[in-house]
């Protein structure tokens, strides 16, 4: 067994590949970056070393905070709405849905399959107001609320909310199988013997069901996390940022300060900035998995 | 100076197209050696598509004339195009020939000395006289350089075109000042029109109406006077403009969500009657062109020019132009066999593109323009009439402030920022990328 | 009390309903609105059904949209990464939690530290590298920085379901006289089904719908992926040709569903056992 387990052919053969590729193209342009953020402009056009000059930019620069408030805000609701939303139509799979279970389930994660990009256009579509109603517009429209008709992707009070509405669209079906799955887990008897304890409905979750499902609650969390944090794909098919900023996230002022602006120092110091908020959220979600 | 030089350019320009028959076919007696070489173009047009159509025409010609060569064509969307020329410029992978953009953006490449001077090469080719000296005039103008380092896609004027049946309707004549302009704006809304129809999620369909006013109230350099410092971007003339423009949006006169609107929409939005008034180039006239996309006819649409407000500032006769994306040509991969199939194109775009599509791109053409259409007439006569230009409102930023300058023209129009602030915002920009 | 939780329940399920007909109804429009007309977008309101069905919608997309080349390398991309992302997954795993070597937990920990790694930083160096070993504009420079991005995340959710794994199971097919590579391929990788199949859905989720990377490092028409393909296409149909661009979308939605029909119950119930070890 020990030999078997100990072969040093075996773990260089199972380590090796994966670790030199990991290093080459993950760790290795990380440390780079720290390097690249100490010049300004950008390789072969005007690349000059600048000290810690591009880490005071971060400080008077409005487009940043607006970026990093932007962010925030997605990362907030997006996460919570995917899993919490994804957690109530798990639940209702396993207790409430008798008949159709199976197909409205294949139907809920079908949007995960989508293209981003496609999605986006879709929802340009339906959020639409002019020069015809999009699909929302013309159903409140058509329903007697004209007064809640409004360019809901053109106006800065609306758009961040209409993307993050896009985006849990798109994950809770996902999460919702991933729920399932745990709630099946879940024995019967467990659930049974709550019930006769008087454990209904809010109460038998809030007791019984959710301490049992945290380790998932909390990978599916990290899964989110990590999804919403680079905030890119999604924006940029449905808003392309805007109206102004109102929808542009560090990732997407990143790519324009270093591609656009060919500013490629001071955009690898908004990319350890991201960084940075991974670190920190990735600890704060980790804190949650250490009670138990 | 620079105005009164273009002046002349533009006047010389008509005479120059009527004569150019003779010019075209003297050229044409050097032999073509037939040199192997593979040319990459990037585009933002594909190949069944506007330029597009063209460029695939004259390799595919070329390609007969000379076995030897090849092409490859690569697209990339509009949005994306400065960021990857950035990109290939900054790897030294440059592709032979480009779309790209005249005004700042091509500045940056000639001082990292990433382009070919293009003058020079004519002259040297001895085609020179192929170009339509006013484009050229422009193209020197938006560089700021004494010959040109890219070949123009278009010879266009911009302006204000309308929908004849919603003026009759509304009773109102085409404006020649300002005030008639605003006039007529108040009547087509009282009327239950919209007056407007404007891209505002493309962005630049916006900012170009700030620059109308801008540039009849201040003059045709207010732009590039705010770029050299020696006028605030913030100052009151500047900050008038973003307000007329913000006031409109507040009337109402852009209709529900402008930002969401893009430069396609709005223009079908003008010909199928649901806004009266919509600004853009003369590179318009294919969609008007085109009859089951143009449901106005071939007569329902006119055009003026941006309204007068001081005969003095900025004249009657003074029109927006530009030469549209330009071609460039990559320093590194030009060679002997570019400059052949150079010759072969700047010789024979001009006539493909009247013939093709009845539209002028700055080269001089020796086929009838008798059987163009009526808008194609339209803008022939309004380039006729032209004695100087003015440039568009990015035309002098960097990229950095033309992005802010473009992004926050939405929420200006949403009335989120006000027209104070959103001329600070561009002050702002260009301080912080001058650091 | 009884009266009160019945209450709740129904008003939950009208609350679900609605939940599952928001998930549903843009995909049923999407679909109708495939075959609509030009004319029939302005002409009557955005809910209302296809008249007909305009099959030129499709023609254009699969012809002038370029679908079927977007649709090639987006599948060869996602797959063949797929493919060295379970196949890292698993060894690396293996190797960190049942294996015996001296430096098990640092490399753990150092794969582990990518999952915090956004894509954006990387971008520029990774340009810089890519264009230097000429690996811009190709194939190649998108799979390889999927596998790298994708290797995290699919070996810390490989690790917490193998160190669950009773260490009998192996032992038992070592005194069988198992080697270590027969091991893991006939009693380690079938043990780990669920857990694979996790990783395909999560990872296939994340490459498929990729953006950045291949906006960045490709220009080719012809090496496109169906997110940058699609990105492009307002503007290859000028005028905005909704019909077409629907029938894209619906396009490339289509052998998703099929795939994803075939392969269901495995995904569900794979995705269901292999992600509460997490």
């Amino acid at each position: 067994m020990k030999n078997v387990l100990a072969n040093k052919k075996a773990i260089a053969l199972f380590v090796v590949p994966a670790l030199v590729l990991y290093t080459a193209i993950v760790a290795l342009p990380v440390v780079w970056s720290l390097y690249y953020s100490l010049y300004s402009g950008s390789p072969g056009l005007k690349w000059e070393f600048c000290g810690l000059d591009n880490y005071k930019m971060l400080f008077n620069d409005k487009n940043f905070k607006a970026a990093l408030i932007v962010n925030v805000k997605y990362i907030a609701v997006v996460m919570f709405g995917q899993v919490g939303l994804g957690l109530l139509l798990a639940l209702m799979f396993k207790f409430w849905l008798k008949k159709f279970k199976t197909i409205v389930r294949t139907l809920v994660f079908f949007p995960v399959v989508l293209p981003t990009v496609a999605v986006g256009q879709l929802f340009a579509k339906i959020y639409e107001i002019q020069p015809n109603y999009g699909l929302l517009n013309s159903l409140l429209d058509g329903i007697g609320l004209k007064s809640l008709v409004q360019p809901w992707i053109g106006q800065a009070s609306t758009a961040l909310g209409s993307l993050c509405v896009m985006d849990i669209w798109v994950a809770m079906g996902f999460y919702s199988v991933i729920f399932y799955g745990a709630l099946l887990d879940i024995s019967e008897d467990v659930v049974e013997a709550a019930r006769i304890d008087g454990a209904h409905g809010f109460s038998l979750f809030r007791y019984v069901l959710a301490p049992l499902l945290r380790p998932v609650i909390i990978t599916s969390l990290v899964f989110s996390f990590s999804g919403t944090v680079k905030m890119f794909e999604s924006a940029l098919a449905l808003t392309n940022g805007g109206p102004g900023n109102a929808t542009k996230s560090l990732s997407m002022y990143m790519y324009n300060v270093s591609f656009s602006y060919s500013k490629v120092g001071y955009g690898s110091v908004i990319a350890i900035v991201i960084f940075l908020i991974c670190v920190i959220g990735a600890t704060i979600i980790g804190k949650f998995d250490k009670k138990d | 100076m620079k105005k009164k030089l273009l002046a002349t350019m533009l006047s010389a320009s008509m005479i120059m197209t009527m004569a150019a028959g003779s010019v075209s076919l003297a050229a044409e007696n050097t032999e073509d050696p037939q040199l192997e070489k593979t040319i990459k173009i990037l585009s933002i047009w594909a190949e069944d598509n506007d330029n597009g159509v063209l460029i695939k025409s004259i390799c595919d010609q070329y390609k007969e004339i000379n076995p030897n060569f090849n092409y490859e064509y690569e697209l990339v969307s509009a949005d994306n195009l400065k960021q990857k020329v950035a990109t290939l410029a900054a790897s030294n992978d440059l592709p032979d020939i480009f779309v790209y953009e005249a005004g700042k953006p091509i500045v940056e490449l000639i001082e990292a000395d990433k382009i070919v001077d293009v003058g020079a090469e004519l002259k040297t080719l001895g085609i020179e006289d192929n170009l339509n000296p006013s484009a050229v005039a422009l193209l020197k103008n938006l560089s700021g350089t004494d010959t040109i380092y890219d070949l123009p896609l278009g010879h266009n004027v911009e302006g204000f075109w309308y929908n004849k049946a919603l003026f009759e309707e509304a009773g109102v004549e085409v404006p020649n000042t300002w005030d008639e302009f605003e006039d007529v704006l108040k009547t087509l809304s009282d009327k239950g029109i919209q007056p407007l129809a404007a891209g505002g999620s493309d962005k630049w369909g916006v900012t170009r109406l700030i620059n109308a006013y801008a540039v009849r109230t201040m003059g045709a350099d207010a732009l590039s006077k705010a770029d050299q410092g020696e006028a605030s971007y913030t100052d009151e003339g500047y900050v008038a403009a973003a307000q007329k423009i913000q006031d409109w949006a507040t009337a109402g006169y852009f209709g529900e969500g402008v930002t969401t609107v893009d430069m396609n929409t709005a223009g079908t939005m003008l010909m199928s009657g649901d806004a009266a008034i919509f600004y853009n180039g003369s590179w318009f006239t294919s969609n008007l062109n085109n009859e089951s996309e143009n449901l106005a006819g071939a007569d329902g649409i006119g055009f003026f020019n941006v309204p007068v407000v001081d005969e003095t500032i900025s004249p009657a006769d003074e029109y927006s132009m530009n030469c549209g994306n330009i071609l460039c040509f990559s320093k590194d991969k030009y060679d002997e066999a570019s400059s052949y199939f150079l010759k072969y194109f700047v010789e024979n775009i001009g006539n493909e593109a009247m013939e093709k599509q009845g539209s002028l791109k700055g080269y001089t053409y020796d086929v009838s323009d008798d059987s163009v259409s009526g808008y194609t007439k339209v803008v022939l006569d309004e380039i006729g009439k032209a004695q100087s230009a003015f440039t568009w409102w990015e035309a002098t930023m960097n990229s950095e402030t033309s992005t802010v300058a473009q992004e926050n023209v939405q929420t200006l129009l949403n009335g989120d920022m006000t027209a104070l602030e959103y001329m600070e915002s561009i002050q702002d920009a260009h301080d912080m990328s001058a650091l | 009390m009884k009266k009160k939780f019945k209450v709740s329940s129904v008003l939950i399920k009208v609350f679900i309903l609605l939940l599952v007909i928001v998930e549903v109804y843009p995909l049923f429009w999407m679909l109708t609105a495939s075959f609509k007309q030009g004319f029939e977008w302005s002409s009557k309101p955005a809910y209302a059904l296809n008249e007909g069905f305009y099959v030129q919608n499709y023609i254009d997309a699969w012809t002038r949209g370029h679908m079927s080349t977007f649709f090639k390398n987006s599948l060869i991309n996602t797959l063949v990464s797929l493919v060295f992302i379970v196949i890292f997954a698993v060894t690396v795993g293996f190797a960190v939690t049942k294996m015996d070597w001296k430096w098990k937990d640092r490399v753990a920990k150092y794969f582990q530290l990518g999952i915090m790694v956004p894509v954006a930083i990387a971008l520029i160096p990774l340009f810089q590298i890519y264009n230097n070993v000429g690996l811009i504009n190709t194939r190649a420079s998108l799979i390889l920085a999927y596998i790298a991005f994708g290797l995290s995340l699919s070996i810390y959710l490989v690790t917490g379901y193998l160190r669950s794994l009773p260490d009998e199971i192996m032992e038992a097919s070592v005194i069988d006289g198992c080697g270590i590579y027969k091991m893991m391929w006939h009693v380690v990788v079938p043990l780990m089904k669920n857990a694979i199949v996790t990783v395909l859905v999560l990872q296939f989720f994340f490459k498929w719908n990729d953006l950045l990377f291949s906006m960045t490092f490709i220009n080719d028409t012809s090496l496109k992926t169906v997110q940058t393909g699609l990105l492009y296409f307002q503007n290859e149909f000028g005028a905005k040709n909704w019909g077409a661009i629907f029938a894209s979308v619906s396009m490339s939605v289509m052998p998703m569903l099929v795939i994803y029909m075939f392969l269901n119950k495995t995904v569900m119930e794979g995705m269901a056992a292999g992600a509460v070890k997490g």
